[in-house]
């Protein structure tokens, strides 16, 4: 038997369950027209979870064409806070659930280079993940430190387990842990992200530890 | 830690003057004194704008029909299709037009923004936002010159609309001095303008401004200046546009070499940078390498397969080498791409069937043929292409009494329509009349070509190689010659005309022959110089300035060099500093 190419296998499947997604994305917005006025939080939480489920999808098609080197970051100049306002912009919807704050923090005149695109949305996939895990608070913050801008999501949650802690050292696929359903995608994802950005032979990378000032989990994306 | 929540600030630097800023939570249980609420969603007012939605799913249409609304639009038009979008622009011009990427069955929203601003639909102030449910990367690859404002991930909500628009409106706002000169096609006050924005000393927009004026710079000519600013900005930070400047500078200095050599180092580092491979092609086709040119152009094809001008690129470099396979299927993309693009043309569908012939399927052609008959109604062009092509197709097959009636079909249309045809047809038709007897007309036409692109060399090339081919001597060489002496006792007349004094005289004799040859460098100078020259002994007004801008506008187009230019441009500017 000819052996499978899965890589090339899951690109399109997952190009298939995008048009699946599509169509149950559209069912409810027809659903969401029933509700002219105050939409149920059961809808709003629909809506989560179908962002969600695309979000993850598009980070598997990215990673795929990051193998296949077509994908490259368009870098620009950009300012950090208007990339902290693209997360919370991202959020409103699920931020309208109120259960979880939404804190950010920023120097407004901080610039930084990268591809806004691609950061945003990387630091998009932290975010959520922050928001799952965390008691009532997020902080996402950006500032300067030496030669790198560093994004901070911080939660008052019980912290990363001890298997997603690393400072960026290592470049293995994370292990599913079936218990907890946590299964490090978005962290691989954004390790990836990071290293596309490089400057003046100084490359990107990302930390995670629990010395997050709201008491919980802290994630932090260093570019060059 | 507790901040304040906050108004997207309309002005275009962040004004508050706080060393943090905390924003955008909506956490209703820890209500603070110190805490001003206001609605997020009221950032940006669309009372006064016209709107137009389109989006071929109902829904979704709903859905954002009334995302809009909250933001304060009265004035929405939703559209389901691309086709009836573009009737509603021409009937109202809109200020904001937000399209969906994937339009079933018709057109995408790339061809609705392509068409529109090709039709100039579009009024420079409006901003066009690309609504999409994939991610932005698979779409930057399709799109060639023809950029939307923004790109926005579907489902998107009234905030993640708002701050786009807001964006969009922001910039448009601050670079509209630079963008009106540019539209106006005067694009050294263009300059002018970015320097002046330049000083303002803008953070946020200096690196645009400079990506821009670079730009400029190189499209007037003035290569030295373009070339430092990539080199002080690559100093700064590894832009992949600032690398892509260079070879763009070494490109238009004819430097092919070093062109090729700086592209083949951007498309190592950043392989998705399709300009870098369009200009490959380029510099490898300029070198006389096609082989190498269509490898160039093949590679950019596999990473945007939906670009319909690269398709077309590709189809014709292949054609040339004859890598028919690979002709033929660019040929068949391109066509299937042009059905509802404005870049849709009968080349198209006569390149595919010449292929069929070549290649022995002269049903195949027969059957493109009609095909090409039945997509184009009325156009002159695509009617002596298909009659062409079925006296071709009929003199393959054997059937010499309908192709002698195609071609006699193709002549009479010729006859017809001659001077609104391509410069292209006209050149093959120049052989067709040749080969068929008919010297007059083939001599006529040839004359007409030879006469209106003097100064295209690539093109006057191509039509000494044609004409080499088929007559043999060297009739078309001793035209050439002609016509340049021609043109040589134009100038000179109207050069002495202008040294007797007779200044109106020669201004009429150089316009009367910039009719016969509307894209000749010598005569277009030279006119200009003696316009200026007439309004320094006259008096000059706005019209006066205006109609010499004019020409020195199509020279830059036609690309005359920067240091001939750039003398009479600085002259113009004087007079207009004195009327003002």
């Amino acid at each position: 038997m000819q052996p499978i190419d899965f890589s090339a296998l899951l690109a399109s499947s997952v190009h298939d369950l995008k048009n699946s997604l599509h169509a149950l994305r559209e069912l409810i917005c027809q659903l969401e027209s029933f509700f002219p006025e105050q939409k149920p939080d059961e809808l709003k939480q629909l809506n989560f979870e179908a962002n969600r489920m695309n979000n993850n999808l598009m980070q598997l098609l990215t990673l795929y064409k990051i193998g296949l080197s077509q994908c490259t970051p368009t870098i620009d100049e950009n300012y950090a806070v208007d990339i902290l306002e693209d997360i919370v912009d991202q959020h409103s919807t699920l931020l309208s659930l109120g259960n979880v704050e939404l804190i950010t923090e920023c120097d407004s005149d901080l610039m930084c280079y990268c591809d806004s695109a691609m950061i945003s949305n990387a630091l998009c996939t932290i975010v959520n993940n922050a928001h799952r895990y965390c008691q009532s608070k997020v902080l996402i913050s950006a500032s300067q430190e030496q030669d790198y801008v560093v994004f901070s999501i911080e939660d008052d949650g019980a912290g990363y387990p001890e298997s997603l802690m690393s400072s960026d050292g290592q470049q293995q696929l994370p292990q599913v842990d079936l218990g907890t359903g946590n299964t490090g995608l978005g962290l691989f994802f954004t390790r990836t992200i990071a290293r596309l950005h490089a400057n003046a032979g100084k490359q990107g990378f990302i930390e995670t530890d629990n010395n997050s000032r709201l008491g919980g989990a802290r994630f932090r994306l260093y570019l060059p | 830690m507790l901040g304040f929540y906050y108004y997207l600030s309309t002005s275009f630097k962040y004004k508050i003057s706080v060393e943090t800023r905390n924003f955008g939570f909506f956490e209703p249980r820890h209500t603070n004194k110190d805490k001003v609420k206001v609605n997020p969603l009221m950032a940006v007012d669309l009372s006064s704008k016209k709107v137009l939605i389109i989006e071929d799913q109902a829904p979704m249409r709903d859905a954002i029909k009334q995302i809009v609304g909250s933001l304060g639009a009265r004035f929405i038009v939703t559209e389901e299709s691309g086709s009836n979008a573009i009737v509603a622009m021409r009937n109202h011009k809109f200020d904001i037009v937000l399209c969906d990427y994937n339009l079933l069955g018709e057109k995408t929203g790339q061809q609705v923004l392509e068409e529109a601003r090709y039709l100039k639909l579009l009024p420079l102030s409006s901003i066009f936002i690309m609504a999409t449910g994939e991610h932005r990367l698979e779409l930057v690859l399709s799109a060639v010159d023809n950029k939307p404002d923004e790109y926005l991930i579907k489902p998107f909500s009234a905030k993640q609309l708002s701050s786009r628009i807001e964006k969009c409106q922001v910039r448009k706002d601050y670079l509209a001095c630079v963008e009106n000169e540019i539209d106006k096609g005067n694009l050294y006050q263009a300059i002018h303008q970015c320097e002046k924005l330049l000083r303002q000393d803008d953070k946020k927009m200096h690196m645009q401004l400079l990506k821009m004026q670079a730009e400029l710079l190189v499209k007037v000519g003035d290569l030295n200046k373009a070339e430092q600013i990539y080199l002080d900005v690559k100093q700064q930070r590894e832009f992949p546009w600032a690398k892509l400047g260079l070879g763009v500078v070494a490109f238009h200095r004819g430097d092919y070499v070093r062109a090729i050599k700086i592209l083949d180092e951007v498309i190592e580092q950043h392989p998705m940078m399709l300009e870098a491979y369009d200009l490959l092609a380029k510099s490898y086709e300029l070198i006389g390498d096609d082989e190498q040119a269509l490898s160039s152009v093949n590679s950019a094809v596999e990473l945007s397969p939906r670009s319909i001008l690269r398709q077309k690129k590709l189809a014709v470099l292949a054609d040339k080498t004859d890598n028919l396979f690979i002709a033929k299927k660019a040929y068949m993309a391109t066509i299937k791409l042009g059905k509802n693009s404005i870049h849709k043309s009968p080349t198209d569908y006569s390149g595919l069937a010449n292929i069929y012939l070549k290649t022995d399927f002269s049903d195949k052609a027969l059957q493109v043929v009609r095909e090409l008959n039945q997509q184009f109604h009325n156009d002159p062009e695509a009617m002596i292409r298909s009659a062409l092509l079925e006296a071709d197709i009929y003199q393959t097959k054997g059937h010499m009494e309908l192709a002698l009636q195609a071609q006699e079909k193709a002549f009479k249309l010729n006859k017809q329509f001659n001077k609104q045809l391509s410069r292209e047809l006209r050149m093959e038709m120049v052989r067709e009349c040749y080969l068929s007897g008919d010297t007059e007309t083939s001599n006529e036409m040839l004359n007409d070509l030879v006469t209106a692109n003097i100064d295209d060399k690539l093109f006057i090339k191509d039509l000494l190689t044609m004409c080499g081919d088929f007559v043999g001597d060297n009739h078309a060489e001793i035209l050439v010659q002609k016509v340049k002496r021609d043109l040589v006792n134009i100038n000179n007349k109207g050069v002495s005309l202008f040294q007797e004094g007779n200044i109106r005289k020669a201004i009429a004799l150089f316009e009367k022959a910039l009719t016969l040859m509307p894209d000749n460098h010598t005569i277009i100078l030279n006119l200009v110089k003696t316009l200026i020259y007439e309004m320094k002994t006259s008096k000059p007004d706005q019209e006066k300035v205006m109609h010499a801008q004019s020409y020195i506008n199509k020279a830059i187009q036609l690309g005359i060099p920067h240091n001939k230019v750039s003398v009479i441009q600085t002259e113009l500017d004087a007079i207009l500093s004195t009327i003002n």
